[in-house]
């Protein structure tokens, strides 16, 4: 079967959907990955040259929107209700390390 | 570190911005029904839809897509009837999806451009530009009498959401490095904000910030956002890189963060310019990286090194229609196009027969320009006449205390243009000179009442009656033989002395020009 | 204890418009026989009881005030809804550890429309974890059992929403299906199970798996009461721009029969490898019933169906890889304790929050959207949707709905299949369906010759052309009977 990632593959995208994947865990997931994406293999052999892509199912579909009117919002205290922790009307995080992009 | 000027005839500097504004002038975010309000209390307006709350789904402000086809028109761009909102995924606290809600490849505005007219101070920045001849053109620019016209293009302007707002604690000055925690905040979340990205068709920062203040002139004009740099409505980034003159192969660029104002924006990209010229003259290496200037340690410094190109995860929004914008709506959107700056000094050179540099200055800003038409109305049957002086009131009087004083309002100040009008009819009449004139137009501001009562309380009434002024210049010209003998022999620049004292003698009320003609005609007796 | 969940839509609502008795003994009663059934089965998460007396009383009142024909279709009727839809006040878990103190502040368009039009919410129902599986194995708050045979699985990803209505425990449930996740429930638990056509019902408030594939749908035991149930929860949504005004009344042509009908029949799915022999038998049974009842069956050929498959786990990853991001311990959702930094707080709680099916699919999305391999597979994939697409419009010119099975074999038991791959299969014959976005149910037709499970086939209608599956299957419905409450929880009345 193809190797279509390795360990460190996997590793790297752990770290980038950000889910914790202990070294215990790595060779199994590894595993999996590779048999699910082997499994892909058909869409990768099929001739689609000229065919154009449909990204939505309902093909009609275009142009949906909505009139610039206000609706209700929740109060701060329904947005905050299911927060893990807040501060002074805030959503509260730990320290982001390594900065951003904002 | 060496001078911009001195950098720049080594280096040439390649300068491509990307410009955010939010479109402040809607009612409601760009996917929800959410209030947009700048100030509010954390976490007020927000909705299942802004803060990501598992299930929402969006629903597409049509006012927004309205305003960004307003934009590309009045940037000259190609509206593309058929795009696609993409979503732009990473995780990062302030988006409340984890992903952003954008365009893909084909942005609803593509490939436009701008006029840039550099003229003055401005233009000094750019390298030899003496070694062009009026009307003559090199790459994207032209040379004209007073500086140079650039072509700017426009890469595209494409839809998307703003991010939440982040409080960081226990850093200094609220910066993200040092603190131990942060707060976020989701109002902003979800605001419509549109991205126009131009071509690396810059060349000195000073054409970043005209650029700047050019594109912030027609989206006010558009009526589309506020465009406060100050509370982040209108904010800019600029990509920065050099290469040797003479060369053509891009440099290493960094993309710079925080110009909050024209001046940042210009300071900014001139300190960096610098920087990466000292450092790729001591051998060193350029990261592609980003940097935030400081405005108050005037330097920039790394907030982030991009080892790799970004991989955003980029795929079509499944939960939105696509685009098939049908002619009926870019039309209806055409109709509401108001009459743009460029159009509008092109206007005042054909009807009131102003300069073209005199035009462009007058529209720079929207009160100018409605300012400059009031006094016209005024004026009527004069408008001909007085334009030019009423031009040069708002040019050089009013943008100079509209420089100096972020909070003037013209609109609202007591120069009003009845009083504009009238103070320079004062001095179109002679009645008072350009002196006074300056000294009445201080006045009005500062005491709130009329031209012509300030001159008569001040008096300060001009005298250009001939006979009052040769008693003057006669008794002037016989009290200073030696300064005449000297003018006799060549020393043309006594004339100043004359002028001077005989302006003394009348308490600053002759007339200039009268006094100037007679002096000529006795000195030459 | 009466059962009325156990009875009919029409039933109940005799019974209240005679006044046999009330909505509020309808609750009761509905309310008393989970308690004492539901711990066999666990299709419940969360009974909501509160909710079901106050809208018991609003029915009641409408009654009392001569309203009820006024209330809607499901006046009265227990109805219990999948644990990915959002209703105000409840838990809205998806099976998960990261939302299991999750309180939702909204409520979903599906949930929403299912009330106003009179039904009395019983609760929450179990499912795999973000309805990744095809077993409710999955779900981080204990299996559910199929009523037909306690050691087997309800079938997948709406385990929870089939089980219930198979020991009758709800008139009507509500469940999503991605690629299969109604329909392949419904036929383990053999009742009747309806995913629209992609757009018909909206999708604001349930939470998302995989956006372009998603729909919501009904689960009964009478193809009269999954229709009355499609009437309610029909409709343009302005929340959902995906969502569909039809205007069809899908009770309208049940009774009509398949006379003249042209039933399709696809070669390739009757031989497909893997199909085991007595659900063939079912299908080809069901298929000759039609024909006898009238209908004429057509083989059509669907060309590109095989590639359905790996399509559907390109696109239903990729989706799900971002629809899944904003669990991240910030606004909602599990959260990590002890953490200094946010990268660790995101790491650890999406690694305990998220069980191993989702993180897998995660990864596997982010790996298939990733630079480079977009190219190789997600886009192919789009490509394939196009193809697939086109199959069934060209096989639809010539049928009027297509018989298929649903499930290559009936309920497996607990564990037996642990490989992702092979669990996987159990889409095979619904997933084409979803990429294609048209309509398709199950359909029960009796009992497999040698598991002695319940058997279904698929009923696959021309895009927003649902009435059409609806009306083959109501005649189906007259030689094999509504769907029976499963023997070991059914009520002698």
């Amino acid at each position: 079967m193809t190797q279509h990632v390795t360990e460190k593959d996997v590793r790297d995208i752990a770290t980038y959907t950000r889910i914790a994947l202990s070294d215990e865990e790595l060779p199994q997931m590894t595993k999996d990955l590779n048999d699910i994406i082997d499994s892909l293999k058909p869409i990768t052999e099929y001739d689609l040259e000229g065919v154009e892509p449909t990204f939505h199912p309902i093909g009609s579909l275009s142009n949906v929107m909505r009139e610039d009117v206000e609706t209700a919002s929740f109060s701060q205290e329904e947005a905050l209700s299911n927060a893990p922790k807040q501060q002074d009307g805030y959503f509260l995080i730990p320290a982001i390390l390594g900065g951003g992009d904002q | 570190m060496k001078k911009l000027e001195e950098v720049l005839k080594d280096w040439e500097a390649v300068i491509g911005l990307e410009i955010h504004a939010e479109l402040t002038t809607l009612t409601t975010k760009m996917f929800c029904g959410c209030k947009l309000e700048f100030g509010a209390a954390p976490n007020t307006h927000t909705c299942p839809v802004c803060l990501g709350l598992p299930g929402a789904l969006p629903v597409p402000n049509k006012a927004a897509i309205e305003s960004i086809v307003l934009a590309g028109l009045a940037t000259n761009c190609e509206i593309q009837k058929h795009s696609l909102f993409y979503r732009k995924n990473y995780m990062y606290p302030d988006m409340a999806k984890n992903f952003q809600t954008t365009q893909g490849p084909i942005a609803f505005c593509m490939g436009g451009h701008l006029e840039l007219d550099v003229d003055g101070a401005a233009a000094k920045e750019r390298y030899r530009l003496d070694d062009l001849a009026v009307g003559e053109t090199e790459g994207n620019i032209t040379r004209t009498s007073d500086g140079y016209t650039a072509h700017v293009g426009i890469t595209r302007i494409h839809m998307e959401e703003d991010a939440g707002k982040m409080v960081h604690i226990g850093g200094g000055e609220g910066r993200i490095a040092g603190a131990t925690h942060s707060l976020v905040d989701y109002n902003r979340a979800g605001t419509p904000l549109i991205e126009l990205v131009t071509e690396p068709d810059l060349r000195t920062p000073e054409e970043a910030r005209l650029f700047m203040q050019k594109l912030r002139q027609i989206y006010l004009a558009i009526g589309i956002s506020d465009c406060s740099m100050e509370e982040g409505s209108l904010r800019c980034d600029g990509n920065v890189s050099l290469r040797r003159r003479g060369t053509t192969q891009f440099g290493t660029k960094t993309e710079l963060k925080n110009m909050n104002s024209f001046k940042n924006l210009h300071d900014g990209l001139a300190y960096e310019i610098c920087r990466q010229a000292e450092v790729l003259e001591e051998g060193g290496i350029i990261y592609q990286e980003t940097r935030h200037w400081d405005p108050s340690a005037k330097r920039t410094i790394v907030m982030r090194v991009k080892e790799t190109a970004d991989d955003y995860r980029l795929f079509p929004e499944p939960d939105l229609a696509p685009y098939d914008l049908s002619d009926e709506f870019i039309e209806g959107v055409r109709a509401k196009l108001p009459e743009l700056p460029d159009q509008k000094a092109k206007r005042y050179e054909a009807d009131f027969g102003l300069s073209a540099y005199d035009a462009r200055h007058l529209v720079e800003h929207r009160a100018t320009a409605n300012f400059f038409e009031s006094c016209m109305g005024i004026a009527d049957g004069d408008a001909a006449k007085l334009a030019k002086p009423v031009a040069n009131l708002v040019i050089n009087d009013i943008a100079a205390r509209m420089n100096a004083d972020e909070s003037f309002d013209l609109a609202n100040c007591p120069l009003t243009p009845a009083r504009a009008v009238e103070l320079v009819k004062l001095l179109a009449e002679d009645a008072i000179s350009s002196k006074q004139a300056k000294e009445v137009f201080a006045a009005v501001l500062d005491e709130d009442k009329d031209p012509a009562a300030i001159v008569e309380e001040r008096g300060m009434k001009q005298v250009s009656d001939t006979g009052a002024i040769e008693a003057v210049v006669d008794a002037v010209v016989a009290a200073h033989p030696d300064e005449v003998a000297r003018y006799k022999e060549g020393n043309q620049k006594l004339i100043g002395f004359f002028v001077g004292q005989c302006m003394k003698e009348m308490r600053g009320q002759g007339n200039p020009k009268v006094i100037n003609q007679l002096l000529a005609q006795k000195l030459a007796e | 204890m009466a059962n009325f969940a156990t009875m009919s839509v029409r039933e109940i609502q005799a019974g209240l418009a005679g006044k046999q008795f009330s909505a509020r003994e309808v609750a009761e009663d509905a309310l008393a026989r989970i308690a004492a059934v539901d711990p066999q089965i666990h299709a419940f998460l969360e009974v909501t009881e509160e909710a079901a007396y106050e809208q018991a009383r609003t029915v009641d009142e409408a009654i009392a005030e001569g309203r009820l024909a006024e209330m809607g279709p499901l006046a009265g009727v227990p109805v219990a809804f999948k644990d990915n839809m959002n209703m105000k006040g409840t838990h809205t878990t998806c099976s998960s550890r990261m939302l299991e103190n999750y309180v939702s502040p909204y409520t979903a368009t599906c949930v929403a429309k299912t009330i106003e039009a009179g039904g009395i919410p019983l609760g929450k129902l179990n499912m795999d974890e973000f309805a990744f599986g095809s077993s409710t194995e999955t779900s981080a708050f204990g299996i559910t059992r199929n009523p037909w045979d306690l050691e087997r699985v309800p079938g997948g990803s709406s385990g929870g929403s089939a089980a219930a209505v198979a020991a009758g425990l709800a008139t009507v449930t509500l469940g999503s299906d991605t690629g299969g996740s109604i329909r392949q429930p419904g036929s383990f638990c053999g009742i009747v199970a309806v995913k629209p056509a992609y757009g018909t019902v909206s999708r604001y408030g349930v939470v998302a798996f995989g956006s372009s594939l998603d729909q919501v749908g009904p689960f009964a035991r009478s193809v009269e009461d999954a229709a009355l149930a499609l009437n309610a929860l029909a409709g343009h949504d302005p929340l959902d721009c995906t969502s569909q005004q039809l205007g069809v009344d899908y009770t309208a042509n049940l009774a009509e029969g398949v006379a003249g009908m042209k039933v399709g029949i696809v070669p390739a799915f009757m031989q497909a490898e893997g199909l085991d022999g007595e659900v063939r038998a079912k299908v080809e049974e069901a298929a000759a019933k039609l024909e006898s009842l009238g209908a004429e069956l057509v083989e059509v050929d669907l060309p590109n169906a095989q590639a359905a498959m790996s399509a559907y786990y390109v696109l239903g990853p990729c989706e799900a890889f971002s629809n899944l991001a904003r669990f991240d311990s910030v606004r909602y959702g599990y959260c990590a304790e002890g953490h200094k930094d946010l990268g660790g707080q995101y790491e650890e709680s999406r690694h305990e929050g998220f069980g191993p099916e989702a993180r897998r699919r995660i990864m596997l999305g982010s790996y298939l959207l990733s630079a480079g391999v977009y190219d190789k597979y997600y886009y192919p994939a789009q490509q394939v949707r196009t193809l697939i697409t086109q199959d069934y419009r060209r096989a639809y010119e010539s049928v009027d709905v297509i018989l298929a099975p649903v499930s290559p074999r009936t309920a497996f038991k607990f564990g037996e299949i642990s490989d992702p791959t092979t669990m996987y299969l159990s889409d095979m014959f619904t997933i084409s369906i979803n990429i294609a976005g048209n309509g398709g149910m199950n359909m029960p037709v009796g009992l497999g010759a040698e598991s002695g499970m319940p058997v279904g086939v698929q009923l696959i209608a021309p895009q927003f052309k649902d009435e059409n599956m609806l009306r083959v299957a109501a005649a189906l419905e007259t030689v094999y009977g509504p769907a029976p409450v499963a023997p070991q929880f059914a009520v002698e009345r």
